[in-house]
Formats: structure tokens, sequence, C-alpha cells
């Protein structure tokens, strides 16, 4: 039948265009589900370092330059908060130097993108947003298709174990919808 | 079939300038006056419920997801936590240090100890830190915004 025939051929050229995509969503997938283990974006790094003790209380850009001088940086502008009259914290370039006043230690932060997981965390979570999301949509579309026109594939030789299999992808996401998200 | 390759190549470079991260998250910002942080901090009630614009410089910001931040105040120590739907929005760790301007919806809660610890625990955890909940002496009244955009240049 011709229907069968031009099936076959989108389920495999769609499935074709799909395989960019479903390798972006299936590895970014597993990277930010395990979000609590790993900073799948950052790699954030923090080292300790010390200063002179300095009398807690509001400081002024004139200790916070003392500080930054005492850590070698040699920053002319920088911004500064204090969540409270013991604590510090300097913004130097995106690294963030927090210092405890009254003991003079400090924990420097610095943070950097992850490279390789950055660009492909964004993309999976729709960061970009705009032009990104009709993209996302078009895929979904597609993917969608690609499961529609697979069933459509199944042949009596293929039928039981297809809906067996198909059955299963539908039972797992039922189930914990039914026991775990009620 | 190559056509349609050439053809396919060429509409993903039209849509690639969207993929730019823009300096505007969310809707934006479209209220005209700002209101001071410690304003909303003394008088919360009178704007819950309310959309307000803050400014200011971004002293915090969420490091496993990007859903929250922190705007210093215009009085020394204070702060005020905009947060947004996960996903939705995500703010970038860089964005620490700057300056923005925020837009949200103000929200109000009354929290028991019991709550506090659980949260300043929650936080701590998302850094990496210890947490003594023998800091933590009562309850608290948090005043934040329920983020719907931001405009933060820079980032």
């Amino acid at each position: 039948m011709a229907w069968r025939k031009w099936n076959y051929i989108l389920h495999r050229d769609v499935g074709f265009a799909c395989i960019g995509l479903t390798l972006l969503y299936a590895i970014s997938g597993v990277a930010v589900n395990h979000r609590h283990d790993w900073n799948p974006n950052y790699r954030i790094e923090k080292t300790a370092a010390q200063v002179a003790p300095l009398a807690s209380g509001q400081v002024d850009a004139a200790v916070v330059k003392t500080i930054l001088y005492q850590l070698g940086e040699n920053r002319v502008e920088e911004s500064f908060f204090q969540p409270d009259p013991e604590n510090l914290w300097i913004f130097v370039d995106g690294r963030v130097v927090r210092v405890h006043l009254a003991t003079g230690t400090v924990q420097y932060e610095r943070v950097a993108r992850r490279t390789f997981w950055y660009p492909l965390n964004a993309l999976h979570l729709n960061q970009p947003q705009g032009s990104w999301t009709w993209i996302a949509d078009l895929y979904a579309v597609a993917l969608a298709f690609v499961a529609i026109s697979g069933l459509l594939m199944l042949r009596r030789k293929t039928l039981r174990r297809g809906l067996l299999l198909t059955g299963l992808g539908v039972v797992v996401p039922l189930v914990f919808i039914l026991f775990f998200l009620q | 079939m190559s056509r349609v390759i050439v053809a396919l190549i060429l509409v993903a470079g039209l849509l690639l300038p969207g993929l730019v991260l823009a300096k505007t998250f969310g809707k934006g910002v479209t209220v005209k006056e700002a209101t001071a942080i410690s304003v909303l901090l003394d008088s919360p009630r009178t704007y819950v419920g309310k959309t307000v614009k803050v400014t200011g410089m971004i002293v915090d910001v969420c490091e496993s997801r990007g859903c929250w931040l922190a705007v210093a105040g215009d009085r020394p120590y204070e702060q005020i936590r905009v947060k947004v739907t996960d996903g939705e929005i995500v703010f970038p760790l860089e964005a620490r240090g700057r300056k923005g301007e925020f837009q949200g919806v103000v929200e109000m809660f009354e929290l028991s100890r019991e709550q506090v610890i659980e949260q300043r625990k929650h936080h701590a955890d998302e850094r990496g830190e210890a947490f003594d909940p023998g800091t933590v002496t009562g309850g608290e009244t948090i005043v934040r915004l329920r983020g719907l955009g931001a405009e933060i240049p820079g980032v």
C-alpha cells in the first residue's frame, strides 16, 4: 500500500532529522536530572585565603581596595555588599570574595561555565526562548510523528512485541503519575 | 536533497540570532518608577500582591538552577530576593556584582522557626556549606518578589 511506503519514508527521514536534538535532550537530560550531585552548568572553585582581621561594621571602598590588594587583585572598579556587619562580599569580574571581617578569613569563589554542558542545558531548558521555542516545538511535533508513524509500521509478525513494548512505555510514566504524584 | 540541506542551514542561520542570550529576562521590565527596597521591607503589607520594580546590585544567585537572585537594598545589610519559576527564567551566576532592574509581585510569608531552619538548610545545601540550626532564634517574616522579568546589562 502506498501509505505504508510514505509512512516508512517519512518515519525514516524525520527520524534522521531528530537525531541531533534527541541526543542533545538525552545527554543534557541526564546532566540536569543529577543536579543535586553536581552543578551541570558551572564549575565552582572555592579556595581559602587570609587577610588581616578588620573591625566589624560598615566598610567603605578604601577598605575593600586594601583587602583586594592583600589578595593580589589589582582591580580599580569593584562592587561590594555586606549581608551583615560581620561579613563582606566583593564581586570582581564574576568572582566572589567572601570576607569574614573579624577573623580575616576569605573564601574565594571562582565560577566558570562548563563549555560543553552549559549550552546543551541552556537549550534543553529553553533558556534562549524566542526562535528556539519554535525549534523545540517543531522537534516535539516531529518526535510525536516518529512515535505514531512507528506504531503504524507494526505488522502481524511484530504486532505482539510492538504492543507489549509500547504498553510498557506508557505504563511506566502512568505508574509514577498514579502512585508518586498524588 | 542537497538543496534541501542548504535551505535548512540557511533557515537555521536566520534563527541563530535568537539563540544569543539576551540581557532581558522573562517579560522584561515595564513598570516606570522603581520602589525602594527599604520601603518594601518597612511596609510590605501595603505592597503585597502589587507589581513593582526594584533596582540594585545583584549580590547572590541560585547556584544550581538560577531560579532566584538577591538584590542589595538601599540601606546597609538589606537585600530582597527575586524568585522566579524554575526554567521560565534562568539567572546566570555571572550576574553577581552587576546592577539591574527587576519587576515582580510582592509576596510576604510568615515563617516559623522550623520553616526558617528548613529554608536556610536548603540554601546551605545548595552552596555546599555547613549550617548550624542553633543560629536561628525564631520565626521570620520574609518579603520577596515573585519575579516576572529583569533587565541586567552586560550578562
